[in-house]
C-alpha cells in the first residue's frame, strides 16, 4: 500500500498540468474577485473557489486519471499482482483527498494574504471537514462518468463539459444572473449544496435549516454517485 | 516448494469455461504445468489464449472450472494464488509518469521485494539496460521495454511464470536471450506457461504444448510426439512444404487453413 501510494503521489505529481489547473484556479478566482469581498461576502467568495476546486478535483483530476490508467492497462498489470483491487482503488482515493486539503488550505491562505478574508479558527476547521465532504461529492461524480464511459476522449469531454457548465451556471445562476428560478434549482445541484455547507461551515452562525438541507442534500448526492459509480465500473479496458 | 509436495503441478487448470456474454471464449480446457517445464499455448488469434490466461491471473471469473497455483485455489484464496505467479501481459503498460527504476522498485514492493538502488541498477544490467533506471518506459524500444516487462515479472522469483507472447516483435539477439532467460527459470524449478504463434519457439524451447482452437483444447504432448503422431495426416500431408513435416505443418492440419476473424 506504501509503495503505492508513493507511486500514485509521484503520477500526480509528474502530471504538472492537471495538478496546476487544479491549485490555480481557484487562486485566479480569489485574486480577480478581490474587488468583490465586500459585495459578495468574504465566506461567498471562499466557498465559490473551493467548490470549484473540488470540482476540478474529482471530475478533471480523477476521472480522468483513472479513464487513462484503466485505457493504459496500467490497472490490468497491477490486479494481476497480489493486491487487492480496493487497495489500487483507495490509494487513488487517498492521493485526491490529500490535493483537496492542499487545495483548500491554498484558498485560506490565499484568502487571508490576498483579499483579506478573516474567519475564526472554528470555521476554518469546519471549513476543511466539509471541504473533505464536498470532495466526496465530486469525486462520487467522478467515479459514475468513468464507470459510465470507458474511452477516456469521451469521459475527458464529459467532465470539461460538465466542470463548465457547473461553474458558469453555477456561479452566474447562483448570483442570481440568470433569473430567480435558475438561482432555486441550481442552489440544490451538487454545486449549489456544495457551496453552500461550505460557507455555512465558515461562518457557523450563518448555519440555517436550509444548510442542513443541503448537507443532507450533499450526502444523498455522494451515496447515489458512489453506489452508480462502483457498480457500473469496469477494470478493464475493453 | 510448493505446498502439495513435489510431484504435484505448480498450475493445475481443470475444466475451465469463460463466457463473453453469450459467446463461449474456452470451452473446458484443462491442462497442467510442472516445476522444471516450460508449456506453451498454442492458437490462432482469437483462439481463447489470452482469455484462459486472464482466469489464472484472476482478471476475470470464468463460469466453472477449477484453477489452482502452487497449491492455492486461485478463487479461494487469489492474493495467495497471485502472489506466486509472475505475468506479462500480452498489451500491458506501466505508468508512463514513472522512471523504470521507480516502478521497478513499486513492483517489488508489491510482491514483498525490497530493493536498493544498487540491486535495481544490477538488474538492468543483466538485461543489457544498465543506463535505464532514470529513463521513462516510453523512452525504451519495444524490445527493451519487452526485457524490463520480463524482469517485473520475475522479480520475486514466482514458481510460475506466465507470459502472453512474450517474443512478440522482438530481434533475433533479443528472442534467443529471453529464450535463455526462460530456460534459466525452467531449469531452477519454476513452471513456465507461454502464449506464442511461432511453431519455431514452440519447438525451441516447449517442452510440451497445448494447441487450442475455437477455446478447445485439441492436442497436448511434447512439440516432437505431436509430429511424430500426425506424420502422415491427410491434412498435414497437404500442407507440407520441401517434403519435411513441421509443427507449423501439424498446426495447420490441426487448425485449418482459414484466417480467423
Ligand atoms: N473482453 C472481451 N469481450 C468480448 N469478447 C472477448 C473479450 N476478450 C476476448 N474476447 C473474444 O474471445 C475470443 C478469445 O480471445 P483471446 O483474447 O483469448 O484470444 P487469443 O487466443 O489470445 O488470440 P490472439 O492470438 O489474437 O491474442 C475471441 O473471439 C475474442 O474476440
Ligand atoms: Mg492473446
Amino acid at each position: 500500500m506504501a509503495a503505492l501510494l508513493r507511486a500514485d503521489f509521484t503520477t500526480l505529481w509528474r502530471n504538472r498540468r492537471s495538478f496546476r489547473l487544479v491549485l490555480i484556479v481557484p487562486l485566479i478566482i480569489l485574486v480577480s474577485w478581490k474587488g468583490l469581498v465586500d459585495k459578495l461576502g468574504g465566506v461567498f467568495v471562499l466557498s465559490s473557489c473551493i467548490t470549484i476546486g473540488l470540482t476540478s478535483i474529482g471530475l478533471m483530476g480523477y476521472s480522468n486519471a483513472i479513464a487513462r490508467d484503466r485505457d493504459r492497462g496500467v490497472f490490468q498489470r497491477l490486479r494481476v499482482g497480489p493486491v487487492s483491487s480496493w487497495t489500487i482503488m483507495i490509494s487513488r482515493l487517498l492521493v485526491q483527498i490529500a490535493m483537496i486539503m492542499v487545495m483548500t488550505l491554498l484558498v485560506f491562505i490565499g484568502g487571508y494574504y490576498i483579499d483579506h478574508i478573516h474567519v475564526s479558527p472554528l470555521g476554518y476547521i469546519a471549513g476543511l471537514l466539509m471541504s473533505l465532504l464536498g470532495g466526496a461529492v465530486y469525486l462520487g461524480l467522478g467515479q459514475a462518468i468513468v464507470g459510465r464511459f470507458k474511452n477516456p476522449e469521451t469521459v475527458n469531454s464529459i467532465t470539461r463539459l460538465v466542470y463548465f457548465i457547473f461553474i458558469m451556471i453555477g456561479m452566474f445562476g447562483e448570483l442570481g444572473l440568470l433569473g430567480k428560478e435558475t438561482q432555486e434549482i441550481m442552489s440544490w445541484s451538487p454545486y449549489g449544496v456544495v457551496r453552500e455547507i461550505l460557507a455555512a461551515s465558515l461562518e457557523p452562525s450563518a448555519w440555517t435549516f436550509k444548510t442542513t438541507y443541503a448537507l443532507l442534500a450533499a450526502v444523498a448526492y455522494t451515496i447515489m454517485f458512489v453506489v452508480l459509480g462502483v457498480k457500473w465500473f469496469k477494470w478493464e479496458n475493453k | 516448494m510448493n505446498q502439495q509436495g513435489d510431484n504435484a503441478p505448480i498450475l493445475d487448470v481443470k475444466a475451465l469455461h469463460i463466457r463473453y456474454g453469450a459467446f463461449e471464449a474456452v470451452k473446458d480446457v484443462s491442462f497442467d504445468v510442472y516445476g522444471g517445464e516450460i508449456f506453451g499455448l498454442l492458437g490462432p488469434n482469437g483462439a481463447g489464449k489470452t482469455s484462459t490466461l486472464s482466469a489464472i491471473e484472476g482478471l476475470l471469473k470464468p463460469v466453472s472450472g477449477q484453477i489452482t497455483v502452487a497449491g492455492f485455489n486461485t478463487r479461494e484464496k487469489p492474493l495467495h494464488a497471485r502472489a506466486n505467479m509472475g505475468v506479462q501481459l500480452q498489451a500491458t503498460s506501466f505508468q508512463p509518469e514513472l522512471t523504470i527504476g521507480e516502478i521497478i522498485r513499486l513492483f517489488a514492493s508489491i510482491y514483498g521485494v525490497e530493493l536498493g538502488e544498487d540491486t535495481i541498477r544490477e538488474k538492468l544490467a543483466a538485461i543489457n539496460l544498465e543506463d535505464a533506471a532514470g529513463k521513462k518506459i516510453a523512452q525504451l524500444s519495444g524490445g527493451q521495454q519487452q526485457r524490463v516487462s520480463l524482469l517485473i515479472s520475475t522479480i520475486h522469483h514466482p514458481q510460475l511464470v506466465l507470459l502472453d507472447e512474450p517474443t512478440t516483435g522482438l530481434d533475433p539477439q533479443s528472442r534467443r536471450q529471453l529464450w535463455e532467460r526462460i530456460e534459466y527459470f525452467r531449469n531452477n524449478g519454476h513452471a513456465v506457461l507461454l502464449t506464442t504463434h511461432s511453431m519455431e519457439e514452440a519447438e525451441a524451447v516447449c517442452d510440451r504444448i497445448a494447441i487450442i482452437d475455437h477455446g478447445r483444447i485439441i492436442a497436448i504432448d511434447t512439440p516432437a510426439a505431436l509430429i511424430e503422431k500426425h506424420l502422415h495426416d491427410p491434412e498435414v500431408l497437404k500442407v507440407v512444404r520441401k517434403g519435411k513435416v513441421t509443427l507449423e505443418d501439424v498446426f495447420i492440419g490441426l487448425t485449418g487453413t482459414a484466417v480467423r476473424s
